[in-house]
C-alpha cells in the first residue's frame, strides 16, 4: 500500500494524534498516582474513585485535542505512516510501560 | 443455583469485551476487502465495537467498584497475589488503550476506504491493535479470576492445589 502519497481525513488525523497523545497520558498518569498517593487521594476525591477519573481526564483529553487538532492543518499535512507508527508505538510503550511499572514496583 | 448480580456484571463485562473484540476484527476483515458497498457496514461495526468497549467500561468499573474489593483481599491472601499486584493493576489501566482506540475507530473509519490507501492502513492497524490489547485484558481476567480460585482453595484445603 502506497500511503506516502494519499492523506487521512482532517478528523482522522486530528483524533489519531489525540488518541497517541492520550494513551501517553494516561501510561504516564498510571504510573504518576501509583508512585505519588497525594494524586492518587486526590483523584479519588474528584470522582468517587481514581480510576473514574482516570477514565474521564482520558475521555476529555482525546476529545479535546482531537477537536484541536481536527481544526489545524500540521496534523493532517502529516505523513500518515508517520502517523500510524507513532500510534502504534504509543499502544507497545503503553503495553510494556504498564507490565513493568507493576512488575517492578 | 445462586446467580448474584455480581456473576452477572462479572460475565457480562467480559462477553461484551469480547463483542468489542470480535467487532474490531470485523472491522480488519471487512477493511482488507475495502469496496464501496461494505463502507457502510465497517462502519456500523466500528460503531458497534464502540458501543460494546463503553459497555465493557461501564459494567467492569461498576463490578470493580464494588465487588472487586472481596475478591482483591482473598487474591493478596492466596498464593498468586501477582494476580491482583500486576495482572489486576496492568488490566484496569491498559482497558483505557482499546477504550481510546474504539473511540477512535469509527471516526478513521469515516474516510473513503476503498479509495485511500493510507485511510485503510490506518483502520487495519486500530482494529488489530484494539484486537491485541483486548486479548491481552481478557488473558489477564482470566489470570485474576485463577488467582482467586487458588485462594479459595488455599482457604480450604490449606494448600495452594
Amino acid at each position: 500500500m502506497n500511503t506516502e502519497n494519499e492523506k487521512l481525513g482532517r478528523s482522522s488525523a486530528g483524533f489519531a494524534m489525540a488518541a497517541s497523545i492520550t494513551i501517553l497520558f494516561s501510561t504516564a498518569l498510571a504510573w504518576a498516582k501509583d508512585a505519588y498517593k497525594p494524586l492518587n487521594s486526590f483523584m479519588d476525591a474528584l470522582a468517587w474513585h481514581n480510576w473514574i477519573t482516570h477514565g474521564l481526564a482520558d475521555v476529555i483529553l482525546f476529545a479535546g485535542l482531537g477537536l484541536l487538532f481536527s481544526r489545524t492543518t500540521w496534523v493532517e499535512r502529516m505523513v500518515p505512516s508517520r502517523l500510524i507508527t507513532f500510534l502504534v508505538a504509543a499502544v507497545v510503550m503503553a503495553g510494556a510501560g504498564l507490565f513493568i511499572w507493576y512488575a517492578v514496583f | 443455583m445462586a446467580i448474584t448480580s455480581s456473576d452477572v456484571i462479572l460475565m457480562a463485562h467480559a462477553t461484551s469485551g469480547v463483542l468489542g473484540i470480535l467487532s474490531a476484527m470485523w472491522v480488519f476483515v471487512e477493511t482488507l476487502n475495502a469496496r464501496e458497498e461494505n463502507a457502510g457496514r465497517i462502519r456500523k461495526a466500528a460503531w458497534i465495537a464502540a458501543l460494546c468497549m463503553i459497555l465493557t467500561w461501564i459494567l467492569g468499573g461498576y463490578w470493580y467498584l464494588h465487588f472487586y474489593p472481596l475478591d482483591r483481599a482473598l487474591i493478596l491472601k492466596g498464593p498468586w497475589p501477582f494476580a491482583h499486584t500486576l495482572f489486576m493493576e496492568t488490566k484496569e489501566h491498559l482497558f483505557f488503550v482499546p477504550l481510546i482506540l474504539s473511540f477512535y475507530l469509527p471516526i478513521a473509519a469515516s474516510d473513503k476506504l476503498y479509495v485511500n490507501s493510507a485511510a485503510r492502513k490506518m483502520v487495519l492497524c486500530v482494529a488489530l491493535l484494539i484486537g491485541l490489547s483486548g486479548l491481552a485484558i481478557e488473558g489477564s481476567g482470566a489470570i485474576i479470576n485463577h488467582g482467586a480460585k487458588v485462594a479459595l482453595l488455599q482457604s480450604i484445603t490449606g494448600r495452594g492445589r
